[in-house]
């Protein structure tokens, strides 16, 4: 395993292994993982825990997942990383794993989080004049309100005039 | 006149104007969204040199569906049926990666006959998805006939769907606790006939593709992509098969019972568009055979775990039980809360690995849904395989990659 | 040769309409579809045209990718916010006369996506002429659409749209 001083936290949930790792040493941890034979980069996510209220020792209200793999030993570890500040900031390791470049850019674009050294850190999935980052649990789901015809009589009858 | 207006998603137009190796000017060119051999809604920006690609862009988001956030806005159980659409061409796996995970939180094990009823709905997709793709790939590489063959067996797939499921393609089937309903009778009586005829077809298709000259100019030494590059971009599926590697999740770590079955992972050393091309066909052959031992070695009992807070009662057990009724109207009202935490299950697709990482904060709607896709891993190589190749064979080369829009946009 | 002989000679080879009807008939009975691929309906789309349903029987057949030789537009598929602009695009590219179908739930209203990525019913960017139910629609569905679509375009006449 990498170093212990990186590590701040570990377990097992459900079955997975995994690690907290203080955010300032994400690319000293995950380049270790990665040289003991993680090579593979699962997926990379973010869960916005906004009034989480089932894990209060938790700290922060970004919670960045990587998921690694070993395809030779066929093991698996999740990394977790909370990241501070608002917008939340962390370093990229799209150098270290090939697929971490969309996905970065994903989680940017969903959460907003910050990689830093990221070559093109645009939106990938919402157009480019997008305002807000949908993901976040602040950000309404939107659409449109359904008429339910119950409310029939609500919808049809014209607002009283100011 | 070099231009270095950006255009969206950060794209800079720096190419045009440029010197090129054959004495010309490079050319950018758009390509997409709305190009029919791009297999839905990618837009590619390509910089041209003459004919041949020197820079190539994928610029995605164009089928964006917001999947994610509609699953944290619904229920456990009605989060299901978001999960099927945003790979449409292969909806068993991504019900089946979904309810797995959840079902990894539950801490529960499905019995075995819905394991094997799993194992059926998702060969005989993975079969369908196969279809699609030869059948797109062929008409896109001027072999229009493989359109209508592979669509007649696909219709027959999407006939059983609908038999056992009542939808043809999105079929909810796989669900947390089990599966929506016992196979039918007619169903096993149609997949039996199926399993018979299926090498037959393959046959037919390997006749008109395999060894047919204008294919074989049109895919071999295309797009190549070596094994080392394929695990370093993270590739799974038939793009790193294609490449030699034999990594499969159903036999690295197998799920849903799939260490029972007997089956060969299908690889090729041809690393190009030729040898994704043979393990396609390779593993319809393979997921026939698999068909066939379940078929034969279906397990009597029940299909669904027997958790009440989970799962509906029976309908028959409504008539005359109390405690059914409350059940019954808990779970429709409310739903069911699963135990705080963060689990993550991947099954292999067609494409490659869908998984799914649900994280619950203990209450009856998920906190966080994601999809690993597939897709959205194997598309970005594409730079990598189209450059220095023909503007033509862009086309063998996204066919090839085999990617669902839905699938990279989510 | 006279009135006569001419009416004979012709006997029941000639047929009198109105030009209107003539021209509607002749539009009806080859309606180009506009290959316009989205998400999982373009599947069924597909399906349609297919040996086993053969969209041909009704002159639709011709699925053309340019949408300067189409005259219907089918929208097969949920179309996002990132996608909308350019769906209009291609629409005002099209030549008059232009029919569009709204294939499917999410084309037609948002289906089971009422969120802020997905535009809720094409029919805010393009008129609409048919829309079809279903997620997705079966393609017997998709036939029924196009003929009813084909007996409204005889019935315009010349000038289909005022």
């Amino acid at each position: 395993m990498i170093a212990d001083n990186l590590i701040t936290d570990r377990g097992v949930t459900a079955g997975d292994d995994w690690i907290t790792v203080d955010a300032t040493g994400v690319r000293a941890a995950l380049g270790g993982l990665r040289d003991q034979g993680y090579r593979l980069l699962v997926f990379l996510t973010c869960v916005d825990h906004l009034n989480d209220l089932s894990r209060p020792q938790w700290p922060g209200r970004y919670e960045l997942v990587y998921q690694l793999r070993n395809m030779e030993t066929r093991e698996q570890l999740r990394v977790r990383v909370f990241p501070d500040g608002d917008p939340p900031r962390v370093e990229s390791v799209h150098d270290l794993f090939g697929p971490a470049n969309w996905d970065e850019r994903e989680t940017y674009d969903m959460f907003g989080v910050v990689f830093e050294g990221h070559p093109d850190l645009t939106r990938i999935l919402m157009p480019d004049d997008w305002v807000g980052h949908p993901l976040r649990r602040d950000y309404p789901v939107g659409g449109e309100p359904v008429e339910f015809s119950e409310e029939h009589e609500m919808w049809l009858t014209p607002p009283p005039t100011a | 006149m070099t231009d270095t207006s950006t255009i969206g998603q950060g794209v800079t137009l720096t190419a045009t104007g440029q010197q090129g190796a054959f004495g010309g000017e490079l050319l950018t060119v758009n390509f997409g969204p709305h190009h029919p051999s791009t297999h839905g809604v990618l837009r590619l920006i390509v910089d041209l040199d003459g004919e041949q690609v020197r820079r190539l862009t994928p610029v995605i988001g164009y089928l964006h569906t917001g999947i994610e956030k509609q699953a944290e806005a619904l229920r456990w159980q009605q989060a299901v049926v978001v999960t099927d659409r945003h790979d449409y061409l292969s909806p068993p796996f991504n019900n089946l990666s979904y309810a797995l995970a959840v079902e990894k939180l539950l801490g529960v094990e499905v019995p075995p006959r819905a394991q094997a009823l799993r194992v059926i709905m998702c060969e005989l997709t993975r079969i369908s998805s196969h279809l699609v793709w030869l059948g797109t790939s062929g008409i896109e590489l001027g072999a229009s006939t493989m359109l209508m063959y592979c669509f007649r067996e696909r219709d027959t797939i999407l006939n059983m769907n609908e038999e056992i499921s009542g939808f043809r393609m999105h079929t909810s089937y796989i669900r947390p606790g089990g599966v929506m309903a016992d196979a039918t009778p007619r169903f096993l009586e149609m997949l039996d006939t199926f399993i018979r005829r299926m090498p037959g077809y393959v046959d037919e298709y390997e006749a008109l593709l395999t060894m047919n000259p204008i294919f074989r100019s049109r895919t071999i030494g295309i797009g190549r992509l070596s094994a080392e590059n394929a695990k370093v971009l993270g590739a799974t599926g038939p793009m790193l098969r294609g490449s030699g590697v034999p990594w499969d999740l159903r036999k690295s770590m197998p799920y849903s019972g799939y260490e029972n079955y007997d089956f060969q992972v299908a690889t090729s050393d041809m690393c190009d568009c030729y040898g994704r091309y043979l393990v396609r066909i390779k593993e319809m052959r393979e997921s026939v055979k698999i068909l066939r031992q379940a078929l034969d070695r279906l397990p009597d009992g029940p299909v669904n775990i027997d958790d009440r807070k989970v799962l509906p009662p029976p309908r028959e057990e409504l008539e005359t039980s109390m405690e059914a009724v409350i059940h019954h109207f808990k779970l429709f009202t409310e739903g069911y809360s699963v135990p705080a935490g963060d689990a993550y299950a991947a099954v292999e697709s067609g494409r490659g690995e869908n998984g799914t990482y649900v994280v619950s904060d203990g209450t009856h709607k998920p906190r966080r849904v994601k999809f690993r896709s597939a897709s959205f891993v194997n598309l970005q190589p594409l730079e990598r395989l189209a450059m220095n190749h023909y503007v033509a064979d862009l086309v063998a080369i996204i066919g090839s990659a085999d990617t669902v829009l839905g699938d990279v946009d989510r | 040769m006279g009135v006569e002989a001419l009416a004979e000679s012709l006997g029941q080879n000639v047929l009198t309409t109105t030009l209107g009807k003539l021209i509607g008939w002749g539009r009806g009975n080859s309606v180009w579809p506009l290959q316009f691929g989205l998400a999982c309906c373009a599947i069924e789309m597909i399906h349609t045209a297919t040996a086993g349903v053969d969209i041909a029987r009704f002159g639709s057949e011709a699925m053309r990718a340019s949408p300067r030789q189409a005259d219907m537009m089918i929208v097969s598929g949920r179309v996002s916010q990132k996608m909308a602009p350019i769906l209009r695009t291609i629409y005002d590219q099209m030549p008059e006369p232009k029919w569009v179908i709204s294939m499917g739930a999410c084309a037609s209203t948002g289906g089971i996506f009422n969120n802020y990525a997905l535009l809720q019913g094409v029919d805010k960017v393009v008129p609409v002429d048919v829309y079809i139910p279903g997620c997705p629609p079966r393609p017997e569905d998709l036939l029924n659409a196009l003929m009813i679509l084909q007996e409204r375009i005889k019935a315009q006449g010349i000038t289909p749209r005022q």
